[in-house]
């Protein structure tokens, strides 16, 4: 059975396909094995498609409902169009591994593509996020202001009443 | 008179032994780093500008009273594992007056990510924050490290300093997500803070089984007197290597 892994990044979101998956994945430890050795994971973690955010405010849109793991339009999408076909009334033959299980299960439940969340999903994530610049043609200083950028939004957003600790008058 | 340590010229700044920290020699020696904003005091403390060979450079005193890093540095801990270049997840940012300091130690190549769950803090750190562009302020519970995915990269270090009954647990689940394979830790504990009956070498005893469970390994511990009562800084290394058979 095929499984994919589905990776958030500030840049956008990735799918791979892991594909000695099962075999891997009986003991955590013979996971953590392969995710370290850089050559076998470039063997069997291979990078399907990837959807850069087109803007600032479409990343911050994206990061506000992953954090609450809710499920956007976009994202929705994104997995719809390269995951394969679901079809009525038979079990599909492929699997998404998911970071947060209650973003896994709304997934789940709105496009009946059958996801999973475990400690093997939560060790390939591990591996994908220390070899993203394998991956994804972005730039480690690019990497690190959009994380920049995007964090700043994110969090200013959090602390929004008062970025300049000037009080509001109560009237 | 005011400001002892200003005037700077008397100032003499020596390396320390750990990379990118410095001593400044004067009437009183002072632990310094290397200020990565010239100009700009974070919290009021005192700049010390030394030109060397026609070029200014200028310092910001270290306060160990302030900032558990420098108490630890003080208490003579033999790695702080922070140095130029790190990435550092930072957890318990508080108003960024300790995380500046690490901004100035790991420098242009390297980034704070710094994790604050306190709005009323996190202003303070999302401001300061504004002038330095290696500290990524986040605003969010170090408890749920999966809100924040999106935002942090695998690190080198994971400083924590979190005063949590259940801290060994939120570190522990943060560095399964972001420290790397043979990455380090340094974990202040505050004995009252986790057990306040318990003599506090208990308490950190039970707190370094804690993490050993979670595949951290402490490898020292520095108790932070006189700095701070009942405190310990635990410094270790995440999943090591194995050893090489000979």
């Amino acid at each position: 059975m095929a499984t994919f892994v589905l990776y958030e990044s500030a840049v956008g979101y990735g799918l791979f396909e892991v594909t000695e998956f099962d075999e891997i994945g009986q003991a955590v430890d013979k996971v953590q094995e392969a995710v370290s050795d850089l050559a076998r994971f470039g063997r069997i973690v291979k990078m399907t498609a990837f959807k850069p955010f087109p803007s600032a405010a479409d990343s911050l849109e994206q990061i506000n409902a992953i954090s609450e793991a809710q499920l956007t339009e976009e994202l929705k999408n994104f997995l719809e169009q390269n995951l394969p076909k679901v079809k009525e009334g038979k079990k599909p033959k492929f699997k998404l591994g998911v970071f947060e299980p209650k973003l896994g299960s709304i997934i789940q439940e709105t496009t009946n593509i059958p996801c999973i969340s475990n400690d093997v999903v939560g060790e390939v994530i591990r591996g994908i996020r220390a070899n993203l610049a394998r991956f994804v043609s972005v730039p480690e200083t690019d990497m690190k202001r959009a994380q920049l950028g995007l964090a700043h939004s994110y969090s200013r957003a959090k602390v929004k009443f008062n970025v300049n600790k000037v009080d509001n008058m109560i009237i | 008179g005011r400001g002892g340590m200003k005037g700077g010229a008397k100032a003499v700044i020596e390396a320390h032994r750990h990379e990118g920290v410095f001593i400044a020699r004067g009437k009183e020696d002072a632990l310094v780093t290397r200020n990565l904003v010239p100009g700009v005091s974070v919290y009021g403390e005192k700049r010390i500008a030394v030109e060397n060979e026609g070029d200014k450079v200028e310092y910001r005193v270290w306060n160990p009273f302030r900032s558990k890093l420098a108490a630890s540095i003080l208490a003579g801990v033999d790695n702080i594992y922070v140095k130029p270049g790190s990435k550092l997840l930072y957890l318990g940012a508080a108003s960024g007056t300790s995380v500046s300091h690490c901004s100035d130690l790991v420098g242009p190549e390297g980034a704070v990510y710094a994790v604050e769950f306190s709005h009323r803090s996190g202003r303070d750190l999302v401001n300061m924050a504004k002038q330095r562009p290696n500290v990524i302020p986040i605003i969010e519970d170090a408890r749920h490290p999966q809100k924040y995915r999106m935002l942090v990269p695998m690190v080198d270090v994971i400083f924590a300093d979190v005063a949590q009954p259940d801290q060994a647990r939120i570190v522990g689940h943060n560095a399964q997500y972001f420290l790397k394979n043979g990455g380090n830790f340094v974990i202040s504990i505050k004995a009252s803070c986790i057990d306040s009956t318990a003599p506090p070498e208990a308490v950190f005893a039970r707190e370094v089984k804690k993490l050993q469970e979670m595949q951290l390994k402490p490898k020292e511990q520095v108790t932070l007197e006189p700095y701070e009562r009942d405190h310990a800084m635990v410094v270790g290394v995440y999943r090591p290597p194995p050893k090489k058979k000979d």
